[in-house]
């Protein structure tokens, strides 16, 4: 084990080609993931002709290294415009965006970055401590199992969203329908597609949640551009730079100004983050499951936790930090039933057995001994690509700050264009900015009912696989509900499930009595 | 004059018209999503065929509708030889379930790049060591035994119908679990969901070469080079055979001369090392068919999946127990409660906080989404360039930005997302009459 660290500490830190490979990729996956549209996924496709060129090692580099970067930077637009860059950012897309319009952008984006790294280097060491075990318990999981964890994930968005739950709970019913739209794949078949070719490939998740964050904010600030007449944002920070040394001017102030709240918050709430980072790590590591649904229970963890839980939804850097925690472990996790089994635990993992496959390595049991030292290297470059986030997102928070500085007639439009080519650039399809504007103004409408947008998001991403796990259980037990609490672990799942509605109501319930 | 300026509109756009082709980006459509089997082959074919050709070749996933979404943009995109199409056998299927009109006929092959036979697998500890054994378990259990490995019909359920009714049974005597891939499928054989699982090799490799799952049969004509333990359901006694294959296609109607330019340098991007190596090292099986040959195969394919796909044995399976409409009508059934309910709380009413809509906001509003919808309509005619400035130019000024300084914008945010976009990240945006 020693001797594959040894081998790996050389692979990695002694070669040039590795460091320079991973500095440069870090620049890419911020800049993919803070481009809304572009996803890890497509940045590491486009990766793939040029990995077959390169070593093993190198190859997996730029992988690893930019699925860290791009999963932070998917907080950049998340927190300045409200455009959740990546769905995992989707989960506090309100919380983050709440703290820029009162002019705390800097420390927002300073605690997803110092949170994103946190939960980075811990989920990189569970994957190096129990990946073969968490592994055989991943394995357990099949179709009712799944049923009741993406239920799970999808109680957690109505959990953690302001507002009552009622109006939560009908955000998701519509997210939920929205996701029927399109081909079955349970049934072969299309549905409500209005005749439609078009509507085939469904409401694509990411134009939809461009529209309903983004496309519909501008919407919203497009009605009232001339009564405001700056919008509070663009409060420069006052004190004055004439008297400050160069070092002050350009080191100091930009630094403190991103870690000065994020850093003492990182040490009071290390508990916190540690159990995000479990949760994320644990939810990501199970294949189907991801991210999205990781950031989406942590939040929902810490606000059962949290001493001021009607912060959530309106500018808790506690709710950031946890979520953000946990979206950032989840990736780490996901490589372990990659590595253990070859089975892909997301649509990034499920490229990177490819490029393995390609160089000639299986992943498998036997991966651990006969090519331990690549599989450390995979470790080592999760710790490293997490810590060159450092400087990388503080450049890229630093570049982004500008952003809420240009005065919002300049900035509204050339927003809509890039959401317009975002929506675009997923499949090159036209029709999907036609979803994109639809979805603005479901989601203008919407917020104006008080219905909040987190939980349609999530409903329209989670839809499918539900009803495929639903109809799969059904199908299996030939129609009766028994088999949703069938095996333990089902049974488990489900019961804690249920809990999460019962209990809220039953506490009400218990507090009017009083 | 008129040449004058035609030579300046020219120059303009960079439009050096060379005759021959190709002498501009040309998009390959994968059908299948990125990370995917297909994909993965779609994007190396893609690198080393911009090598051959000398430009650049952008893999465009137009995914959905079980690949319904990506034949159908392929065929009817315009056959100019800038657009492929990475076809693959879910061609024959679509449009004998009626889920479209686009068949093969709708292409023009010009070849065939890989086929991969469909295997039968079981865990390691299941108590199947040949077909045989297996074919006895369900002929005395039937409808006892689940199976999965894709879609409900998909190509991996046909292959295992085909067995059944080799061997003599029916194919509803195995339940078919609809799962969307091959990945999600073997997850749940490991954790004792299924009974076995249908899809190809290469798909299951790392579990089979790690011991976790063990290959009974593969339905191909050969063994296979990288599994030579692996017998052909032949072997076994069984004559079935069925394939998944990808080939590289151009919409009908493309003339003869580019099709042969596109087979010349496909054979040439075949025959490369990097090519055998890559699909090697993933465990593709290499087959090449083209020409006559091909369109003879496709003719015959597409009969043979008719004939299954209208038989009434495969037709009694398609029946599910839960229609397409049970979970949207729960998910109705929901909406309609909570609804209601907050309809009759008053809690549906307009957020206190949110601004009050003014008449001018209105107009502004609705403008906006005019605009953007103009765009659309325009883009594909004149171009990204031209309509995005505009779009952006008219946004600024809407919004009470100064001429100059909307100009300025637009003329300087609209190229430089141009080149990031369709040049760093191979978006192929709309290239209208200038070219861009």
């Amino acid at each position: 084990m020693n001797e594959h660290l040894l081998d790996a500490f050389q692979h990695v830190f002694c070669d040039p080609q590795v460091l320079l490979i991973i500095l440069a990729t870090s620049a890419y996956g911020v800049f993919m993931g803070a481009v809304p549209g572009l996803t890890a996924t497509m940045a590491v496709a486009l990766l793939i002709p040029v990995t077959f060129f390169l070593d093993p090692i190198p190859a997996l580099a730029a992988v690893v290294t930019l699925e860290a970067c791009a999963i932070f930077a998917g907080d950049l637009p998340n927190t300045l415009l409200r455009i959740p860059g990546t769905p995992s950012s989707a989960a506090y897309a309100d919380d983050a965006y709440a703290l820029t319009r009162s002019g705390r952008s800097a420390e927002a984006l300073g605690t997803c970055l110092t949170f994103s790294v946190a939960g980075g280097l811990f989920g990189a060491l569970v994957l190096m401590l129990f990946a073969p075990q968490l592994a055989n318990w991943a394995r357990e999981f099949s179709a009712p199992e799944y049923f009741w964890l993406y239920l799970f994930g999808l109680s957690c968005a109505v959990v953690v969203s302001r507002g009552s739950t009622l109006q939560a709970a009908l955000a998701l019913v519509i997210g939920l329908m929205l996701s029927t739209v399109g081909f079955s794949n349970s049934h072969t078949l299309a549905r409500f597609t209005l005749g439609q070719p078009q509507l085939y490939q469904g409401v694509n998740f990411i134009p939809a949640m461009i529209g309903l964050f983004g496309v519909s904010e501008i919407f919203r600030n497009v009605l009232v551009i001339d009564a405001r007449a700056e919008p509070p944002a663009a409060n420069r920070v006052a004190t004055p730079a004439r008297g400050m040394t160069l070092f002050e001017r350009f080191v100091a102030r930009p630094v403190a100004s991103v870690f000065q709240a994020a850093l003492p918050l990182l040490w009071r709430r290390k508990l916190h983050a540690l159990r995000s980072s479990i949760i994320g790590a644990v939810v990501g590591m199970l294949p189907g499951a991801g991210a999205d649904i990781g950031a989406w229970v942590s939040l929902a963890a810490s606000k059962r936790a949290s001493k001021q839980p009607e912060q959530y939804g309106r500018g808790s850097v506690e709710g950031i930090a946890d979520a953000t925690a946990a979206n950032n472990a989840a990736l780490a996790g996901a490589w372990v039933p990659a590595l253990v089994f070859g089975i892909p635990g997301d649509s990034v993992t499920a490229i990177v057995i490819g490029v393995l496959l390609m160089k000639n390595i299986t992943p498998g049991p036997e991966i651990f001994r006969e090519q331990g030292d690549l599989v450390y290297s995979i470790y080592l470059m999760f710790f490293l690509a997490n810590l060159v986030l450092i400087p990388v997102g503080f450049a890229a928070i630093k570049i982004g700050g500008y952003v809420v500085r240009v005065p919002r007639r300049v900035l509204l439009p050339v927003i809509l264009l890039f959401c317009v080519i975002g929506s675009y650039a997923i499949n090159a399809n036209a029709f999907d900015v036609g979803i994109m504007l639809a979805m603005g103004l479901l989601g203008f409408v919407l917020e104006r009912r008080q219905i909040p947008l987190g939980p349609v998001v999530l409903g329209i991403i989670l839809g499918g696989p539900l009803e495929e796990r639903f109809l799969q259980t059904l199908a299996k037990s030939e129609g009766s509900l028994a088999a949703f609490f069938s095996r333990p672990m089902a049974a488990a799942l489900g019961v804690v499930c249920l809990l999460v509605w019962i209990v809220p109501a039953v506490l009400t319930i218990v507090r009017r009595g009083k | 004059m008129l040449a004058a300026s035609m030579l300046f509109v020219c120059v303009l756009a960079g439009c050096v018209e060379r005759g021959d082709y190709p002498n501009r980006p040309i998009t390959l459509i994968c059908p299948w999503a990125a990370g995917g089997g297909t994909d993965t082959v779609s994007r190396q074919v893609a690198a080393l065929l911009e090598r051959e050709l000398g430009v650049p070749v952008n893999v465009v996933n137009a995914t959905g509708g079980a690949g319904v979404t990506g034949h159908t943009r392929g065929a009817l995109a315009r056959p100019d030889g800038y657009t492929l199409m990475m076809m693959t056998v879910e061609i024959h299927m679509l449009h004998h379930r009626g889920l479209t009109n686009i068949s093969h006929a709708d292409f023009e092959p010009v070849a065939l790049l890989n086929a991969d036979a469909t295997a039968l697998f079981v865990p390691v500890d299941s108590p199947w060591q040949s077909l045989g054994q297996l074919e006895e378990a369900i002929r005395a259990a039937p409808g006892k035994l689940t199976a999965s490995g894709t879609v409900d019909g998909g190509i991996w359920h046909l292959g295992l119908a085909e067995w059944l009714l080799t061997a003599g049974l029916d194919p509803s005597d195995v339940v078919w679990i609809g799962m969307n891939g091959a990945a999600p499928s073997l997850q749940e054989l490991m954790a004792g969901g299924l009974d076995f699982v249908c899809c190809s090799l290469p798909e299951a490799r790392s579990l089979l070469d790690g011991g976790q799952i063990r290959c009974l049969g593969v339905m191909g004509r050969d063994r296979l080079e990288p599994f030579p333990d692996v017998p052909t359901f032949q072997e076994e006694g069984y004559d079935c055979r069925m394939a998944g294959w990808r080939a590289i296609a151009l919409p009908q109607g493309a003339p003869p001369e580019i099709a042969r330019r596109v087979a010349h340098a496909l054979r040439r991007v075949v025959e490369s090392g990097e090519f055998r190596q890559f699909m090697e090292n993933t465990g593709f099986h290499v087959d090449w068919i083209s020409g006559e040959e091909l369109v003879q195969a496709l003719d015959e394919g597409d009969a043979r999946f008719g004939r299954l796909l209208h038989s009434d044995a495969f037709q009694s399976i398609r029946r599910t127990r839960f229609g397409p409409y049970f979970f949207p009508s729960l998910l109705l059934g929901l909406f309609l409660a909570i609804g209601g309910c907050l309809l009759a709380t008053g809690k549906l009413g307009r957020d206190p906080d949110a601004p009050a809509v003014s008449g001018q906001g209105l107009v502004r509003l609705v403008e906006i989404v005019a605009w953007v919808v103009v765009y659309l309509a325009v883009v594909e005619w004149a171009g990204f360039v031209v309509t995005a400035t505009v779009l952006t130019l008219v946004l600024l000024l809407r919004l009470g930005t100064k001429w100059p300084a909307a100009l300025a914008v637009s003329v300087v945010v609209v190229p430089l997302a141009y080149e990031i976009f369709a040049v760093v990240l191979r978006v192929p945006l709309p290239r209208g009459w200038l070219g861009w």
